[in-house]
């Protein structure tokens, strides 16, 4: 070594080992570099010998991590010294101390040009390893002549070229305009017809940077390739010392296969069929050992093969092979070869075909999750969420949600983001991902973010069916003893949105709900007072009739935080309760929430963002190249009222739309919200009030005892119930022809009286369509929006809708598209005006076609007369003298109805409300 | 009264814990984990003494080469704190005799442990006075009271001395010759511009005695200072001396001197507790006597020259000397080759504080010594950053001097046996931060 015999560099190093403390230390090298200012500024000038010795001190205390910035110009001028040893010094410390970027380098290009182009060939490593390392442009611009040309000499020893070889990979990363293409293209293939496996090996790792630029320059590089692999795994001509545990040098064929794997595909018969015999060799020939490194190096191969059979898009049977071989690796017991087992098929995945034999060791990579090494755990995470398809989702996501409770604390979070993204992807039916997501977040509430229980609101809210079951499924989580915080949460929107459907369960009286909810009121932070307030103020607007005691008690608290420090809870309480004093505007206030807009799942979105900073190619990114149709949401589901816009929902238009909309959030800009917060000026526009009205009461109507039947003066619409003896007004619209094969889900008949009373639902379903309906009445004028939800996998085509509009009826169909793509929700506008009264009804004559099905229905539209009428309140003293005036039928009309099953007064007056019909209450007719 | 700490550790400067107590249970044991990641592994030592990491409150502070680490939980009264650590040390020291360092607390584990117990207790301060401390925590054995010889000191009743009236005095003191020592130390902050304009200047001072006296002296000491002359003025109703008065800010006195007294007649008076003790502090920040300017020049002769000249002028009385005068004239990092020439005193580079010391043993007063030295830079890749041009510093004791003018004017002893007593003053002034932009 150099270092032989400097005392003085050996005490100093001692010396700095000895400090008990950093502060000495740096004591210590203050001193020494002070000493080696002192030699370095010394006219006399220093020996070789010295300058060495100091050059040396610099660098290790440069390498201690202290700053030198001196004495640059000895380590440079050591490197022109004529004698191995100083050269050498000179070399290694410029290349440890400066960079590209600084200017003494200039002083040193000559010096190492005339080195490398000397005929001294330790000189011309030294000069080699030094520009490799250190490869600035101006070294690019000025050596890399020299070193191309050494590396193509045929008279130059393999160790010399080899290090020109890397040398020149270095200046290329730097600047590729070193290499010219078109010279390069046919040196290269040449260089490959080498035998020295050194320079071999070197010149590969220079192919895969040029071939990663510029794949197509270098086509001529491929055969050699394959025959480099084909030496390489028949074992011909390989000197011993490249045989690494009886492995043909593995580092040359991992290289190799790895440029292979930048060539798009490979044309020529002879080398695909090579290339397959020899990857085939690699995938029978490799087994599991005992001898770790020979493992390690047989593995490295065996891995990139199977990245190249994936590259290749080979036949099945092959690719059948690899997963086979990747099942076997999952199972066996070394953790790295299981990782690495888990990580390739999650790779796999990217091949479509080898879902379906992936999906065969599902129950090993299950296992894998209770792994004790988390990063297996993770992989196998990863590789469940990959392989989840609807076939398999409930099963993975059971097991994902089993395993939650007994999962790292690291992992829950990204564990159950990932079960509720399938769920939410996956589900079969709405009410199994409401039980998912409550499962999760009673099981790990602490890692749900707040994605996930905004987006089951979301669902919740946009879907009327499934209200009273999620209602009632978070009281039964509420009345456990010990419930999570997120949980409440999202009970007390539900409970608070939808309790008042429960009302008539047992234990659901709105009393009890409350107690239920105020139970965890002190429990709480000061983020879910606010959502707890606002679940008070809609149950006590729910409770029909009044409640006194409940409504004091309620009260109470709003009183209690009139006074709360924080201005949030504070304001809440303050309004509400001086909206509880309103009364009857109440209602229209605090009405339920409207639908939230379709958007993309800010879950899939979070996913999709966290997933950068995991492996590269992640499950989800592989997913999300496969499936580009996921970015929609699930739409199996009606229509979602928010939504105005007549632009066909495509993944563009999705995309665009803001995804943190949060129920809650006050910071939120939803103009929905307004009305959460209770503010009395910030009613929704787009939402006349009758039609909040109409909305909040629906779903009471129907809750309403069955045989309960209505006669109103029109008679327009008859029977809520839709029971077969109802059956008089309606008589005279067409009823839809039932020619097709495809069976509605639900009876069309009583979705259409539904909707006559409510202004959005479900028109129509089966299982490849849904067609969901939003009204706004305004006078004459109606404004309906279509939903055409695609509920499969698969595009629907040939849709067409086509009104079949009444002679009292002007409307306006807009543009209906030809196909609906998968999993997909288009939105038509329909413009209705209404010319005269009437009672006939218009059709949609709607068909489609999926696969060869053609089905065709004829849907009455819930355009009907009552719509369009609107109520006023007219006091006694003005309404006698009106009734008084107008002479008999047709315009005056009094009937008793008998036989009809007794209907509590509040009810009887939300039903009528909701035909728009207006009650004046206190008036008791002459005429009675 | 708040918390002071939940735990008290000894670090050594590798951040291996060397002694600790908790005194809550607030904190885990492995919160010095995180003071030695968080704090001693990063540049941030010794930038702020207060420091939150993970909801518990680091106070640090270093004597010698030990850190003294105090981790607390609640919202803790900090200057309580470190002054519970100031006095701790003192006391340490006091038991040591001498230094407080590493070494010195691997020799004393128990006894620190001892004191640990009894000068804190659930993160309360307790009594801190090594006087009182050294009666029932002793370093000797400790005579078994079932010997059969009777012993020589009566065993000393710890409650009464401490809840007593003059809770640091013991009863029954005896000494054949009565002395009482005073010393007055002060120590000169200052920060002169290059033009020699005072930026800011102040004196801090402390009075320190140490008492041998017999019984239950009481004891009056009179200054100079503005106050107590006027009041006294005052009372005997006859016009100021005239002369110069001392105006003392900041005034804190031991616990000894009776505060109503001083009150009302601005008298310190006192029932001393035996041997040494610090009697008050003070801050003096108008008229103060400089003891030495120092006039700088230092020029840059182009990259790689610097030629520096420093005058120190000495400005007390020219029978007076000051000793242990060091200059460190700060020079840039890339100092490599220095010569000088001094009228007295010697220099030198000392590379790993880049400064030049010079070292004037003896300074006699009204003499101005100079220095001149040639520094050689080298040159170096980064260039651009110009030298920031660090403050000349200096450090000095100046005998028989004071700053700020304070005098003793008397100290009266009274005693019921009336003995005779000899008093001794000192003076001594000291150089704090005595800096010199240049």
């Amino acid at each position: 070594m150099a270092m032989h015999g400097m005392r003085g560099l050996s005490v100093f190093i001692s010396d700095i080992r000895n400090c008990q403390n950093k502060e000495q230390e740096r004591q210590r090298i203050d001193k020494e570099l002070g000493n080696v200012r002192n030699r370095f500024k010394n006219e006399k000038g220093l020996s070789p010998y010295e300058k060495k010795k100091y050059v040396w001190k610099m660098l290790y205390i440069y390498m201690l991590g202290y700053d030198v910035d001196f004495g640059h110009m000895e380590a440079v001028s050591l490197i022109s010294a004529p004698k191995y040893p100083e050269k050498q010094v000179g070399y290694i410390v410029t290349s440890c101390l400066l960079n590209e970027n600084h200017d003494f380098l200039r002083l040193a290009i000559n010096t190492v040009r005339n080195d490398i182009i000397g005929r001294n060939e330790t000189f011309q490593c030294l000069a080699l390893t030094m520009v490799g390392n250190i490869g600035g442009r101006e070294f690019a611009e000025s050596l890399a002549p020299d070193v191309q040309k050494l590396l193509l000499s045929s008279s130059c020893r393999p160790l010399v070229r080899k290090k020109a070889a890397l040398c020149l990979l270095r200046l290329y990363r730097k600047n590729p305009d070193v290499v010219n293409v078109d010279g390069w293209a046919d040196r290269m293939a040449q260089l490959l017809d080498e035998r020295d496996l050194g320079v071999l090996t070197s010149s590969m790792s220079l192919l895969v940077a040029l071939v990663s630029n510029n794949h197509e320059a270098y086509w001529s590089c491929l055969p050699k390739c394959v025959k480099t692999l084909e030496r390489l795994a028949r074992n011909q001509d390989i000197p011993q010392e490249y045989t690494y545990y009886g492995i043909p040098s593995p580092w040359l064929q991992v290289k190799t296969m790895r440029a292979l794997q930048y060539f798009p595909t490979i044309e020529d018969p002879y080398t695909r069929r090579t290339l397959f015999e020899v990857l085939q060799r690699i995938l029978m020939g490799t087994d599991v050992v005992k001898n770790v490194n020979k493992n390690n190096a047989s593995h490295a191969v065996l891995f990139e093969a199977l990245a190249l059979v994936m590259h290749l898009d080979a036949e099945k049977e092959m690719m059948s092979q690899c997963v086979a071989l990747l099942g076997k690796f999952i199972a066996v017991r070394e953790p790295n070869i299981r990782y690495l087992g888990l990580e390739n098929m999650t790779r796999m995945l990217m091949v479509t075909d080898a879902q379906e034999i992936i999906k065969r060791h599902q129950a090993q990579i299950i296992t894998s999750l209770k792994d004790p090494d988390i990063s297996i755990r993770r992989r196998a995470l990863d590789l469940l969420y990959g392989m989840c398809d609807v076939t398999n989702a409930k099963d993975i996501v059971e097991e994902l949600l089993q395993y939650l409770s007994s999962a790292d604390f690291t992992m829950r979070e990204e564990l159950s983001l990932k079960a509720a993204i399938l769920a939410e992807k996956f589900a079969p039916d709405l009410s199994w991902y409401v039980d998912v997501i409550l499962q999760l977040i009673d099981k790990a509430g602490d890692f749900i973010s707040d994605d996930i229980w905004f987006r089951v609101v979301q669902f919740v809210t946009n879907n009327d069916d499934l209200q009273p079951y999620a209602a009632a499924k978070v009281k039964e989580y509420l009345e456990k003893p010990a419930v999570h915080e997120t949980m409440v949460k999202v009970s007390a929107y539900i409970l608070g949105e939808y309790s008042h459907l429960l009302a008539r369960r047992p234990g659901c009286s709105p009393k009890e709900i409350f107690g239920i909810l105020h139970e965890k009121l002190p429990t709480v932070s000061t983020t879910t007072i606010p959502i707890l307030l606002s679940a008070y103020a809609k149950i006590l607007m729910h409770t029909q009739p009044p409640d006194q005691e409940l409504q004091s008690q309620i009260w109470a608290i709003f009183n209690k935080y009139e006074s709360c420090i924080d201005a949030e809870i504070q304001q809440r309480a303050v309004e509400y309760f001086a909206l509880c004093q309103k009364g009857a505007a109440l209602m229209d206030i605090l009405a339920e929430m409207p639908k939230f807009p379709e958007r993309k799942s800010s879950l899939i979105k979070r996913a999709e963002y966290s997933e950068a900073d995991t492996a590269e190619q992640s499950a989800i990114k592989l997913r999300a190249q496969q499936q580009p149709s996921n970015a929609l949401v699930v739409t199996d589901q009606p229509p979602a009222n928010g939504a105005t816009s007549p632009v066909p929902v495509g993944p563009l238009s999705l995309a665009m739309v803001p995804s943190m909309i949060t129920t809650e959030d006050h910071t939120s800009t939803d103009p929905a919200l307004s009305q959460q917060n209770g503010s009395l000026t910030k009613v929704d526009p787009q939402h006349p009030s009758a039609d909040l009205l109409g909305d909040l009461l629906g779903p009471l109507a129907i809750e309403g005892p069955p045989g309960a039947t209505v006669q109103s003066e029109y008679n327009a619409v008859s029977r809520l119930e839709g029971g077969p003896d109802a059956v008089d007004g309606s008589a005279i619209v067409p009823v839809e022809e039932q020619r097709n094969t495809v069976q509605p889900i639900g009876n069309i008949a009583e979705r259409f009286h539904a909707l006559c009373l409510k202004d959005s639902g479900v028109l129509y379903e089966d299982p490849y369509i849904q067609i969901g309906i939003k009204a706004e009445w305004r006078a004459h004028h109606g404004r309906l929006v279509l939903f055409l939800g695609n509920k499969n996998t698969a595009p629907l085509v040939s849709v067409q809708a086509l009104m079949l509009p009444p002679a009292h009826l002007k409307m306006e169909l807009s543009l209906v598209p030809d196909t609906i793509p998968p999993r997909a929700q288009v939105q038509c506008p329909l413009e209705v005006v209404n010319l005269r009264p009437s009672r006939d009804v218009a059709v949609l004559d709607f068909s489609y076609k999926f696969g060869t099905n053609m089905v065709n229905v004829k849907l009455r539209l819930p355009a009907v007369l009552n719509k369009f009428l609107q109520p006023i309140p007219v006091p006694a003293e003005e309404f006698f003298p009106q009734w008084r005036s107008l002479s008999g039928p047709p315009l005056k009309l009094q009937e008793v109805v008998r036989g009809v099953r007794p209907m509590p007064l509040p009810e009887m007056a939300n039903l009528l409300n909701s035909f728009r019909l207006m009650i004046c209450p206190g008036l008791v007719s002459p005429f009675i | 009264m708040p918390v002071a700490a939940s735990a008290i550790y000894f670090l050594n400067l590798r951040g291996d814990v060397l002694i600790n107590r908790l005194y809550r249970d607030d904190v885990g044991g492995n919160m010095v984990d995180a003071f030695r990641m968080h704090i001693m592994q990063t540049k941030e030592l010794g930038t702020c003494p207060v420091r939150q990491i993970g909801g518990c409150s680091f106070f640090y502070m270093r004597i010698s080469n030990v850190y003294i680490v105090i981790v607390v939980s609640s919202n803790a009264n900090v200057a309580c704190a470190f002054k519970f650590v100031v006095e701790a040390v003192a006391l340490f020291k006091s038991y040591f005799g001498g230094a407080f360092d590493e070494d010195a607390i691997r020799n004393n584990f128990v006894l620190i442990y001892e004191l640990l117990d009894e000068i804190m207790d659930f993160g309360y301060p307790q009594n801190l006075s090594p006087e009182i401390l050294k009666l029932y925590i002793t370093q000797e054995g400790v005579r078994s009271p079932f010997s059969s010889k009777p012993s020589d000191k009566p065993v000393p009743n710890a409650t009464l001395q401490v809840t007593g009236a003059v809770g640091w005095r013991r009863e029954g003191l005896v000494y054949k010759k009565n002395e009482v020592f005073l010393d007055i130390v002060e120590s000169v902050n200052l920060l002169m511009s290059s033009k020699g304009s005072v930026l800011r200047c102040d004196v801090t001072g402390k009075i320190l005695m140490k008492c041998f006296l017999s019984g239950m002296p009481d004891l009056k000491l009179g200054l100079n200072d503005k106050i107590g002359l006027e009041k006294e003025s005052q009372l005997k109703s006859r016009p100021p001396k005239s002369g110069k008065t001392i105006e003392l800010d900041d005034v804190t006195f031991h616990q000894c001197v009776n505060l109503t007294r001083f009150n009302s007649e601005k008298t310190v008076s006192f029932v001393p507790p035996d041997g040494e003790f610090e009697l008050m502090k003070y801050r003096i920040t108008e008229g103060v006597n400089l003891p030495f300017r120092v006039l700088p020049t230092i020029k840059e002769l182009g990259r790689t020259r610097m030629e520096v000249n420093v005058k120190v002028k000495s400005v007390f009385g020219a029978k007076m000397f000051a000793l242990g005068v060091v200059i460190k004239i700060p020079v840039p990092k890339q100092t490599a080759k220095t010569s000088f020439q001094v009228t007295s005193g010697r220099a030198k580079y000392q590379a790993a504080i880049d400064c030049l010391v010079w070292k004037i043993r003896k300074f006699p007063g009204q003499t101005e010594p100079t220095l001149s030295a040639e520094v050689e830079l080298i040159s170096t890749m980064a260039e651009k950053k110009s030298w920031t041009r660090p403050p000349i510093q200096m450090e000095f004791q100046v005998p028989m001097f004071t700053a700020s003018g304070l005098r003793v004017r008397f100290l009266k002893v009274w005693e019921k046996s009336g003995y005779n007593t000899v008093e001794w003053v000192r003076y001594i002034t000291k150089a704090g931060s005595y800096e010199i932009r240049c």
